[in-house]
């Protein structure tokens, strides 16, 4: 699945991943590949990203998570960490 | 000869302006490619926000959400006050591109006090700061330190307040004046409406999403977000936008002299030609009455 994961200054990470970790308003969701449509608020915390066998972190605060079509997509009102917009 | 050197000296003097205009032609380019760069690189959150509120919103939701909510008008009862941002750059030299920004502005501070609105004006930006102190209109706010790097945290700083009176029914409207980044030859000044927010023009499928908690807790969240989106872009375009008049303004600048320094130049040399030819024919006449 696509996941993308996006700040208001920059698209930080756009890529393919295996699987997505992100801190909900109420927890951590986790999504897998052809995860249903979902959309959820974020909290605060650390968003991680497997990707072809490694883990990309990021702290993100705020915004929201969409999934649509096997896309994810991580928008966030702070994102910090890792830059590697693949 | 006195006249050949007053032309010398303002050669010189062109020369040197045409120097500087072209150094800052160049320094303006590079930095425009530098703010253009970040116009397309915050395109994405827009993009992502937009359709997502778009899937959120529903008639019977938006009259729950004061940020979307149309206030009464001031006959029945409703706010007097608006706001309005304008957002100029800090430096000139771009042209008539501040003058545009604050001529659309008072054109929509007119309209609104010919509608019976009392307008504060948030200024973002030293020129257009400046023309209003000038004309000793206050200022709500007078933000000189933005500059040429937006942050999304400039953008939220600026908004918290009128989102708040807006909310606590104190302002009847929010308008924000920008340069919007058409092209770098191209950045009309734009007007554009951030409150009451309009709901993005809704898409025909939306996916049946799950949601958590719920649609009207996530639109809550992301309507104020969004708001301030639509600022930060703004203050973003109006950078890039700054660049690309400056640019061109230098680069006229630029080409102006050259045309200066050119007929200076021959003029210049014409008369030195003038001047040999004269002392010739002095010399020559001389000879010839000292022969005779």
């Amino acid at each position: 699945m696509r996941v993308l994961v996006i700040s208001p200054e920059a698209a930080v990470f756009d890529g393919e991943a295996e699987s997505v970790v992100a801190p909900a308003y109420d927890g951590d969701v986790g999504i897998l590949p052809r995860h249903a449509p979902f959309m959820t608020i974020l909290g605060e915390g650390i968003l991680s990203v497997r990707h072809g066998g490694q883990t990309s972190r990021f702290r993100v605060q705020g915004g929201f998570l969409q999934v649509v079509s096997n896309t994810v997509r991580v928008v966030a009102e702070h994102v910090q960490g890792e830059t590697n917009a693949a | 000869m006195a006249k050949g050197r007053a032309l010398k000296g303002r050669i010189k003097t062109v020369q040197n302006t045409r120097k500087i205009t072209r150094t800052m032609e160049l320094v303006a380019t590079s930095k425009l490619k530098r703010a253009q760069d970040r116009v397309v690189a915050a395109r994405p959150y827009a993009q992502a926000l937009r359709e997502v509120i778009a899937d959120l919103t529903t008639p019977d939701l938006a009259q729950q959400f004061p940020l979307l909510r149309r206030p009464l008008p001031p006959s029945k009862g409703g706010p007097t006050k608006a706001a309005v941002i304008l957002v100029t750059s800090n430096r000139g030299l771009a042209g008539a591109f501040n003058a545009n920004l604050i001529k659309e502005a008072r054109r929509r501070i007119e309209e609104l006090e010919a509608a019976g609105f009392t307008v504060e004006l948030h200024a973002v930006g030293k020129k257009g700061a400046g023309f209003f102190k000038y004309l000793k209109r206050p200022l709500a706010a007078d933000r000189q330190d933005i500059g040429e790097k937006p942050t999304a945290d400039h953008a939220a700083s600026l908004v918290a307040g009128l989102i708040a009176a807006y909310e606590a029914g104190e302002l009847a409207s929010v308008d924000l004046v920008h340069a919007k980044f058409v092209s770098a030859l191209t950045t009309p000044p734009t007007t554009v409406r951030i409150l009451p927010v309009e709901p993005p023009a809704d898409r025909t499928r939306r996916p049946d999403y799950i949601l958590k908690p719920n649609a009207g807790a996530i639109l809550e969240k992301l309507l104020p977000l969004y708001v301030r989106n639509v600022v930060f872009r703004g203050m973003v375009e109006t950078v890039a936008g700054f660049y690309g008049a400056q640019r061109t303004a230098m680069k006229n600048a630029t080409d102006n002299a050259g045309e200066i320094i050119q007929y200076l130049t021959r003029t210049y040399n014409r008369q030195r030609q003038a001047a040999i030819t004269q002392e010739i024919s002095e010399i020559v006449g001389g000879a010839a009455a000292l022969q005779g």
